[in-house]
């Protein structure tokens, strides 16, 4: 415990010491029916509150001992003051407590008189009230002054006048509600001064204290403001026209901060929200007149919150100007407070679009109008790159997440007119989180964006996705996230579409041109998604060849725009990719049999195959492009055989000319295939055996070559697979002798080879393959060929 | 009275007229005791019996006559033995003779001029008495009686407010009101203080009511000042713009009407002395005179039939809660310095809570 708090506590201690004597003195006396001297007691225990050495919080416990014991005479005076024939008159009374000397015990029991005076005598009610409301002025120390004042009110409670006001009454002694309004506005106004007169006490080194003791104070001069709030016959004109720029009036002249920014919430939070809406107005305008350091935002954002809510759940037609009265006082609240943080600016806008979105939701222009006064508000702070680690930013950045996440539907943003120029203002990674929110809300809500105009902006909106800005950072972003950014924006592509095939072209047309502006890292991850979408729109008018006339000149169309979309990436120094996308156009075209599309499947092929010539060197790559290749010429069936056969021949020989030896093996060893199952435009399959066969043999003379024994077995048993799968396919050019040979050669070598995992793989290859045959000898398929004079004679190898 | 023992003596007793309805009130003796005397107004009659009873029944009483004085004096404590008479009226009860039994002699001063009110203060004392003589050879046997006057004054014709302002240059200007300048003994002091400059911190403000009792004339006067009361006003410290409430009955203090050069011997004036304190325990006091007056009976007897007009709305005085006008006119009265107590001592003990009922 600190020295101040002990020496507190003893201060404390004693003043409550004395507090129980006198008040037992008092309790006594009164017992006695000896009302003078009860009084005197009441009078020095009152004495105590007279002290300036007590903090708030201990001033706080004395008051609220002392007045528990007053309770003890204001009860003993009601029952005696009740009898017929005192022998005193309360007005009596009401004289003699003033003769105290001291000014804090003298208002004390003049409160207290003056209740039992009201409540045996309703009388002279109003007059009292005013009366000690009145007197009350006699204390001008903050703190004895604030409680006083409480004890007042707290006293007031019960008795304030709460009869309707009547214009045309005859005025009563009783009072209307007029008069508590009068009462408590005045004690409001008295102790506000008080309070805020504490602020400019005492050293200034000691503020923080201050404003520590000011903070535990200030429900007693919001008390005021509930007790207003409590009057049943305050009507909406009451209010109107006294209650709320009575309030008012002495929030804005007190010229406190702390004061101001209490009681402001205060009036929101004691005050129903139909007083609110029928005042609105008047209380912005209050709010544009509180001094520098309010925080009006809060202020107003606590208010929007009630009303928005209010208004969901009580929709009328008074609540119908609830956005344009809040959106002018924003705008002139905005304009005439000059020291107002941009950020708090943005962020008032965000709660009035929090209100347009939660009680107008068919309203965008709404939305729209909150856009465009945030624009305004940067235009006029000339505000064109707002950064994005700055508060302004964040609160930006929340009221343009807002419709988005409101909406779920991209479309709807799309709408607001001043979106796009608020959006300008982020710098660009402002931006870019933006562009990453639309293209999510977009995925995750399958929002499809059906014409080209809606691309064109959205595009537009998500540049910093789609293509380098200027103010981008000089740093290249981390390659995973970049990646899924672009990830991202490709699956995005899939959601540019369109019912109609001819409105769909122009989409992708569109798309393509802001993509195509990406730059060599983006189109990789984008421009293959066009493509797709074009092939897939190219299948599209194949299916409505009948509806559609022009079908085929639109297919050609189609695939020339895949053409050039993929030599932008031929450009961009891309190989592999453009390869399979070529071979898959080829697939696509080999499919939709439009006219001429030979020679445009012939392009394609052609292309993919002059990349691999060209421009794939690792011979890894190689292998597997050539695989490809080959893989795709085997499902063409659009080729003449004037066309097909330089194919398959060239890709003979491209297999042969494999720089490594197994990769030349397998190579070949897939290029056969061309020569049986490759189809000419008549669709019947090759089925060239003796040139499989050469092939084959061809193979079996690399292989012979390698110089690695463990590579040469398995190659060879991949060969053997080979022959057995042509052999089972019946190509007669194939002999058992053929495989006897070569099941002799791999057995003999397989002692050689040397333990290890991977001599273990090749000779359970090897066994599975021979497993295989056996299972073939055994039982012979019924139409299946022959396997005779096939030797298995030496299984059993380990 | 005898002297020796031997001879005839005899006790007076002086009955008054009508006492039963008459009021009493409490008088200060110079020793300190209270006692309840008969109340007595200006022009009216003084009339009674004096009975005198023989101490020895059957012996008689030789005198050189009986008589009755009725006696109006001033008497000085700083000039004891002399008083001076400014009335005195006397009836002869009985001529030289002898009394051989108790007897009783009507007697009555008939509309007897009073023209001052009774005054006991700390220097001086101003009483009636009705004193009886029986003269005889050797030693008169004598009898006083004190009567009580109160002097009654009908409503003052002019009776304005006092409205003042009053400050130190550039530290603490203020303005006061009180809204009359007569107040009789049961009146209510109801005003407002209005702080138009305040520089100073100032901890309090109280008004106390003085009494300044002058007697003796050119270089024997001497004043007296008393404070019969003190009565805080303010607590805490006011910033500009403020009015302060006054409302102070003065029911219950012990008052006495302003009296001015009472047959030349004396005078009592009233003061209400405004002081504010700062926090250095500074004191800072403006003191302005007021006229206090007794208000006939019949009014006296209404002051406790309360209308609220003891409450600040209802009184045709200032309102707190209406900012004083500040109109310049050429009955304004000019700024007056205010006083400032040098090495003035701590308020001191704080005045008693409640005035003796």
């Amino acid at each position: 415990m600190t020295p101040q708090l002990e020496e507190q506590e003893k201060l404390l201690e004693e003043a409550m010491t004395n507090v129980r004597f006198q008040a037992h003195q008092m309790k006594m006396s009164l017992d006695k029916q000896k009302l003078m001297d009860g009084l005197k007691h009441a009078s020095s225990m009152l004495s105590e509150l007279r002290t300036s050495l007590l903090s708030p919080k201990s001033y706080y416990e004395l008051y609220m001992t002392i007045t528990d014991e007053l309770r003890y005479l204001e009860s003993y005076l009601l029952e005696e003051f009740r009898k017929e024939q005192k022998d005193r008159k309360i007005p009596d009374l009401y004289e003699i407590v003033q003769y105290a000397g001291n000014i804090v015990p003298r208002l004390y029991l003049l409160i207290t008189v003056g209740l039992v005076h009201i409540q045996t005598n309703s009388s002279s009610k109003k007059d009292l009230m005013k009366d000690l409301v009145e007197m009350c002025r006699g204390v001008q120390h903050p703190l004895r002054g604030l409680f006083l004042r409480n004890y007042l009110l707290q006293c007031m409670r019960n008795v304030l006048p709460d009869t309707p006001d009547d214009p045309n009454a005859a005025e009563t002694p009783e009072g209307t509600v007029r008069d508590s309004i009068d009462f408590v506005l005045m004690n409001f106004a008295e102790m506000n001064k008080l309070w805020v007169r504490m602020q400019h006490q005492g050293h200034s080194r000691e503020r923080e204290r201050r404003e520590q003791e000011r903070e535990e104070l200030k429900i007693l001069v919001g008390t005021n403001l509930v007790r207003l709030s409590q009057l049943d016959s305050v009507s909406l004109d009451l209010y109107k026209k006294l209650v709320l720029p009575g309030i008012l009036e002495q929030v804005v002249s007190c010229r406190d901060a702390i004061a101001q920014e209490y009681l402001m919430e205060c009036i929101i939070q004691v005050f129903p929200d139909e007083l609110h809406l029928a005042t609105l107005s008047a209380f912005l305008k209050s709010c544009s007149e509180l001094q520098a350091g309010v925080n009006v935002k809060n202020v107003i954002i606590s208010l929007m919150n009630r009303l928005a809510t209010f208004t969901q759940k009580n929709p009328s037609p008074e609540t119908a100007q609830l956005f344009d009265i809040f959106s002018d006082q924003i705008a002139s609240i905005i304009q005439c407070r000059h020291e107002m943080l941009v950020e708090d600016m943005v962020s008032l806008e965000v709660s009035l679009l929090d209100l347009a979105l939660k009680c107008y939701p068919d309203r965008i222009d709404y939305v729209d109008k909150v856009m465009e006064s945030t624009v305004a508000i940067f235009e006029k702070l000339s505000l064109d790159r707002i950064e994005y680690y700055s508060a302004t930013s964040r609160e930006l950045t929340r009221l343009m997440k807002i419709p988005i996440d409101e909406y779920n539907d991209v479309l709807r943003v799309l709408e607001l007119e001043h979106y796009i120029r608020l959006l300008v203002c982020f710098d660009y990674q402002g931006r870019s989180a933006i562009a990453s929110a639309l293209v999510n809300s977009a995925l995750e809500n399958g929002t499809l964006i059906s014409t080209p105009e809606q691309v064109d902006a959205i595009l537009s909106m998500i540049s910093p996705m789609v293509t380098d800005q200027e103010d981008q950072p000089s740093a290249d972003p981390d390659p995973e996230d970049f990646a899924e950014e672009q990830g991202q924006l490709g699956r995005f592509i899939h959601h540019l579409k369109s019912e109609n095939p001819d409105q769909q072209y122009l989409i992708l047309s569109a798309a393509r041109k802001h993509f195509g502006r990406g730059g060599p890292k983006r189109i990789k991850h984008t421009l293959p998604s066009i493509v797709f979408q074009a092939y897939q729109l190219a299948f599209t008018y194949s299916a409505i060849r009948e509806l559609d006339p022009n079908w085929e000149k639109k297919c050609i169309k189609i695939f020339q725009f895949c053409h050039q979309t993929i030599t932008a990436l031929v450009k961009a120094e891309y190989y592999e990719l453009p390869l399979r996308l070529f071979l898959q156009g080829a697939l696509a075209i080999n499919n939709i049999d439009f006219n001429g599309y030979e020679n445009v499947a012939y392009e394609f092929f052609s292309q993919a195959f002059s990349l691999y010539e060209e421009d794939i060197s690792e011979s890894k790559a190689q292998l597997v492009a050539l695989t490809l290749i080959i893989g795709v010429f085997e499902r063409l069936s659009c080729f003449s055989a004037e066309n097909a056969e330089p194919i398959c021949t060239q890709c003979a020989l491209a297999a042969s000319k494999l720089l490594k030896k197994p990769d030349q093996a397998r190579a070949v060893a897939v290029s056969a295939h061309l020569f049986w199952s490759g189809k000419t435009n008549d669709g019947k399959e090759m089925l060239n055996g003796p040139k499989v066969v050469e092939c084959l043999k061809k193979v079996a003379r690399i292989v012979s070559h390698c110089m690695d024994l463990s590579v040469q077995v398995q190659l060879y048993t991949e060969l053997l697979n080979s022959y057995i799968y042509f052999y089972e396919k019946g190509n007669d050019a194939i002999t058992v002798d053929l495989l006897n040979d070569l099941i002799g050669k791999i057995r003999s070598e397989l002692p050689n080879l040397e333990n290890s995992d991977e001599t273990d793989q090749i000779i359970s290859h090897f066994n599975n393959s021979l497993e295989h045959l056996r299972n073939r000898v055994e039982c012979p398929e019924s139409e299946g060929i022959s396997y005779k004079g096939l030797n298995l004679n030496f299984f059993g190898l380990k | 009275m005898s002297f020796f023992g031997f001879g005839q003596s005899a006790d007076i007793d002086i009955v008054l007229d009508g006492t039963e309805n008459r009021q009493r009130v409490g008088v200060k003796t110079e020793d300190g005791k209270k006692e309840g005397y008969l109340v007595y107004y200006d022009g009216e009659s003084v009339s009674g019996k004096v009975n005198i009873t023989l101490k020895k029944p059957g012996y008689k009483l030789e005198h050189q006559g009986i008589k009755i004085e009725f006696s109006g004096q001033i008497e000085l404590y700083y000039d004891r033995g002399n008083h001076y008479e400014f009335t005195s009226l006397t009836k002869e009860l009985a001529r030289p003779g002898e009394l051989t039994q108790n007897t009783s002699y009507p007697f009555e001063f008939l509309n007897v001029e009073k023209p001052f009110e009774s005054y006991t203060g700390s220097n001086v004392r101003l009483r009636y008495l009705l004193r009886v003589t029986i003269v005889r050879r050797i030693s008169d046997t004598v009898k006083e009686l004190d009567l009580v006057v109160h002097t009654l004054s009908s409503y003052p014709d002019m009776n304005n407010s006092i409205k003042m302002e009053v400050g130190i240059e550039d530290c603490l200007h203020i303005e006061f009101e009180y809204n009359k300048c007569k107040y009789h003994l049961k009146d209510v002091i109801v005003g407002k203080i209005y702080f138009l400059l305040v520089r100073i911190k100032l901890k309090h403000m109280e008004i106390a009511i003085i009494k300044k009792e002058t007697t003796g004339t050119g270089a024997n006067m001497f004043t007296e000042s008393d404070t019969i009361a003190k009565y805080e006003i303010m607590d805490g410290a006011p910033v500009r713009g403020e009015s302060i409430p006054i409302r102070v009955f003065l029911a219950g203090y012990e008052l006495t009407p302003t009296m001015k050069d009472i047959n030349k011997k004396f005078s009592v004036k009233y003061y209400l002395n405004l002081v504010l304190m700062d926090e250095e325990d500074r004191r800072y006091f403006k003191q302005q005179e007021i006229t206090l007056w007794r208000k006939g009976e019949k009014a006296h007897s209404q002051a406790t039939n309360h209308q609220p007009s003891h409450l600040v709305s209802k009184e045709g005085g200032p309102k707190g809660s209406e900012p004083m006008q500040r109109v310049p006119e050429p009955s304004d009265p000019p700024v007056e310095e205010m006083k400032r107590e040098v090495n003035s001592p701590p308020l001191s003990s704080p005045p008693e809570i409640f005035p003796d009922e």
